[in-house]
């Protein structure tokens, strides 16, 4: 893990998790695997708090355990998982656009909790429905289970794996640490729960706040009586299958900002078919018939078949070769070349970022360079057209950002400077590599300064948060306008203005936080698709 | 009686007479005759007599000595050769061999001249002399130097009537050694306004896909065309150049090229094949990275917690918030 990494996985557990949960992660990110003692020892806090903070970690997914030989149980912090917590508004987004607020708060509950049981989500979720609709009206059980249900057969979420029953009647000696297994047929079987309830409006002296710490085991439900009917059924958002439409969100954004909107909607057709036939580190799509794509076109799309054909044929000739031809069966079989697709957006992600950094002429040249390969000093001034001082001053310049590096050709064996060709030449791996290391150091950077401008305005937050409390409880009990008029006074002009400016920077770093991370998955997603096919 | 001496003159003992019938046997055998056909037409000459009027025609230029496997060989000039080499020769009576060695590998070289240290190797005559003589040469106004535009203090040296090649002058793009960066510029921007217009057009016309990709490329051809009646350049532009031109586009990623075959014959296809050109728009807008000032940020490295640059006391992050 690099030091950007380990920084940021830092940053986040602290704003997450608190102090010690911060301080047991980073230790185990840095030293990889290790026994529970140890952990205690090196980081010289006490065994209880460790285990606290291990529950925490396991929770959420963030640490994961095993049992070595000689009989000592290790555990292990997921680096990259931490980093997904990034992610998350983006995935409750995506849940949002696609099952509407019910779908968004369930995501946001299985997310903020690690593992729920079904039950449990269903009723916090409708509780919070219930909230913000009108009074008198309640959120049903049943609709939120459907929803669920939806969820789960699209594979958004999943069911955690669990202790398999045991088949002898002779518990024997526990293992120290429990095996947790599932099948595949098993992840997505919604229990047969019959829940039947309404959604409960909080009442303002009930219930928690927002603040405290989440459910470490949400296995007991302090509220209910009866007993849960899926009692160790677990459920947990999976990541993957939002990344995967993600990735098919980029694909058909990037079609329709090169052709127009009727093939950026086939080409969502066709990757919605292979939603759930292609796993998603597959470089090809299942070839898809022209027949069957007519079939699932969207309704509101009339378009005839002819027309269909045209398109299917325009995009396969496309230069971009985001969609392929496999055979002519059925009308001509055609595939979307994912590992293509992802290498052409991280090559523009690249190109973005020189053109900004450095200029459009230096993107002139990286493009070139990029193209062809491999070229001289004087070959790049006479394709680009640019005069001599000025490209060689712009390619040491990419030179020293590491977008390009120079391959040595010698002519004599003594390597002599005078005799060797030097190559300018673009690797994409580790641009992209190069790329995604300053994007977490950058995120680093963001949350730090917001953390900064928090701190800053620190006093007057407070003084804002005690003006609001001392409002809200003479409005409780019933105080006259003229009272609640001096008290908000107590706020001056100057120091309003300054609320509503840290405000909006605080949300403008936020926003920006979750932009950066937006180049991290595509280059994320391209190395890992690189890394695959090797 | 008396003896008389008589002394035999020998007949056509004239040397300008010798030569004449010498000339004459040349044209009578083109392809050059050897000592031994002179002698035997004149078998009255000496041999002394006949080398001197020999070596006199070849420094006149009118003979030329070839060596061949039986022996040497005595050729008539070309006439045509004898034009510009009377001319030369009547400047250049008085020089030395080396400087018409010179002036030979010059010729040589034809339009692409040729450089001083080259013409060193071919002539093998030392540094100074070749500079003594390419003065004088000059002075004369028999070869002229040329700036080459590859590398700036290479001066190539070629006939003085001779028009410098594409590749010493750089052609089009360049006007006394000077890349014309401007001109390049607006023709760019010409070719792209056209190219946009079109597919702009095609966009707008709403037919079946087809029809519309195929409406909105223009080939190179076309653009040769407008580039020329707009009338923007003032010295005339090839089909190359204004793929050179396009070339840059599609290194600016605004443009894509398609190669299609066409029939031989029609109007601007070459060796079979055309090149489409289209205007595009680029596949994704700037990345989130740039969109945050720790993107574009020359100091980046240096900055961490705790140091002179850190986020909290960034100015760059400082007028980012502001704006």
């Amino acid at each position: 893990m690099t030091q950007a990494e380990i920084k940021l996985c830092s940053l986040l557990l602290q704003e997450h998790f608190g102090e010690i949960v911060e301080k047991i992660g980073v230790h185990l990110i840095r030293t990889g695997s290790q026994p529970l003692r140890v952990i205690a020892h090196d980081t010289g806090t006490s065994l209880d708090q460790v285990k606290k903070a291990l529950c925490v970690l396991i929770q959420h997914n963030l640490v994961i355990y095993q049992v070595h030989k000689r009989g000592v149980v290790e555990y292990e912090a997921q680096c990259s998982r931490v980093l997904r917590m990034l992610r998350y508004p983006r995935y409750i987004y995506t849940a949002k656009t696609l099952y509407s607020d019910t779908g968004e708060l369930i995501v946001e509950e299985l997310l903020l909790n690690g593992k729920m049981t079904m039950s449990a989500v269903v009723k916090k979720v409708a509780d919070r429905l219930t909230e913000t609709m009108e009074d008198g009206k309640t959120m049903d059980y049943a609709e939120v289970s459907n929803t669920f249900v939806r969820l789960a057969d699209t594979h958004f979420v999943q069911r955690c794996p669990w202790v398999p029953a045991t088949e002898n009647s002779d518990p024997g000696p526990l293992p120290l640490a429990p095996i947790l297994v599932i099948s595949e047929k098993d992840m997505y079987l919604v229990p047969k729960l019959s829940l039947i309830g309404k959604g409960k409006r909080r009442r303002s002296s009930d219930e928690d706040a927002a603040g405290e710490p989440k459910a470490k085991r949400p296995k007991h439900n302090r509220d209910n009586k009866e007993p849960i009917p899926d009692d160790g059924i677990y459920w947990q958002a999976n990541l993957d299958r939002f990344h995967q439409h993600f990735r098919d969100q980029a694909i058909v954004s990037a079609v329709a900002n090169r052709m127009d909107q009727t093939s950026s909607e086939i080409v969502r057709t066709m990757l919605r078919m292979s939603e759930i036939t292609t796993p998603s580190t597959a470089p090809f799509t299942q070839p898809l018939s022209s027949n069957e794509i007519f079939r699932s076109l969207p309704v509101g799309y009339n378009i005839s078949k002819q027309v269909l054909d045209q398109y299917l044929t325009l995009l396969a000739d496309d230069p971009l070769e985001f969609v392929g031809k496999s055979g002519d069966s059925g009308g001509g079989m055609y595939v979307i070349n994912l590992h293509k697709a992802l290498g052409s957006l991280a090559t523009a992600t690249l190109e973005s970022v020189v053109q900004e950094r450095f200029g459009s002429r230096c993107a002139r040249i990286f493009r070139l360079v990029l193209q062809k390969k491999h070229l001289e000093q004087k070959q790049v001034e006479d394709f680009a057209m640019i005069p001599a001082k000025e490209a060689k001053d712009m390619l040491y310049k990419m030179l020293s950002g590491n977008f390009i590096s120079l391959q040595e050709i010698p002519k004599t064996p003594d390597h002599a400077p005078s005799r060797t060709f030097y190559l300018y030449t673009v690797n994409i791996l580790s641009a992209a590599r190069m790329l995604l290391h300053r994007c977490y150091k950058s995120i680093a950077n963001l949350i730090e300064r917001r953390q900064f401008e928090t701190k800053e305005n620190k006093r007057l937050l407070e003084k804002s948060q005690r003006v609001e409390a001392i409002i809200a409880s003479m409005q409780a009990t019933g105080a006259e306008d003229a009272q609640l008029q001096e008290i908000e006074e107590m706020i001056t002009v100057p120091e309003r203005q300054q609320l509503e400016t840290l405000k909006r920077n605080v949300n403008k770093l936020d926003a920006s936080e979750i932009q950066v991370d937006e180049t991290i998955f595509l280059l994320e997603s391209y190395i890992e698709s690189t890394m695959k096919r090797q | 009686m008396a003896e008389v001496k008589v002394k035999v003159q020998p007949p056509d003992a004239d040397p300008v007479e010798v030569e004449n019938r010498i000339i004459e046997l040349c044209h009578q055998f083109p392809h050059g005759i050897t000592d031994q056909v002179i002698q035997n037409e004149m078998p009255h000459i000496e041999a002394q007599q006949r080398a001197v009027a020999i070596n006199r025609l070849l420094s006149m230029g009118q003979l030329d000595l070839l060596r061949s496997n039986t022996g040497l060989l005595y050729r008539i000039k070309d006439s045509q050769n004898a034009g510009p080499v009377s001319f030369f020769l009547s400047k250049m009576k008085g020089s030395d061999n080396q400087e018409k060695l010179v002036y030979q590998i010059i010729e040589d070289a034809g339009n692409k001249g040729i450089w001083s240290r080259d013409i060193r190797y071919k002539s093998n005559l030392p540094l100074t002399e070749i500079n003594k003589i390419l003065k004088n040469l000059e002075s004369k106004k028999l070869i002229k130097a040329v700036k080459s535009v590859a590398a700036s203090k290479k001066k190539v040296y070629m006939l003085y009537n001779l028009q410098p090649d594409r590749s010493v002058t750089g052609g089009a793009w360049y006007s006394d050694q000077d890349f014309e960066s401007e001109f390049v510029e607006v023709l760019n921007q010409q070719c792209f306004k056209f190219l946009q217009t079109k597919a702009e057009t095609a966009r707008e016309s709403k037919q079946n896909p087809m029809i519309q990709r195929n409406s909105s490329f223009a080939s190179s051809h076309e653009v040769w065309k407008y580039i020329c009646e707009l009338g923007i350049s003032k010295v005339e532009l090839s089909m190359e150049d204004i793929e050179t031109i396009l070339n840059t586009l599609i290194y600016d990623g605004k443009v894509e090229m398609t190669i299609i075959a066409a029939k031989e014959g029609t109007v601007g296809s070459v060796d079979g094949h055309m090149k489409l050109y289209r205007a595009v728009n680029p596949i994704i807008p700037p990345t989130g990275l740039v969109r945050a000032p720790c993107g574009l940020c020359p100091v980046f490295d240096d900055c961490h917690e705790g140091g002179e640059i850190s986020p909290s006391n960034c100015i760059y992050m400082t007028e980012w918030l502001e704006f």
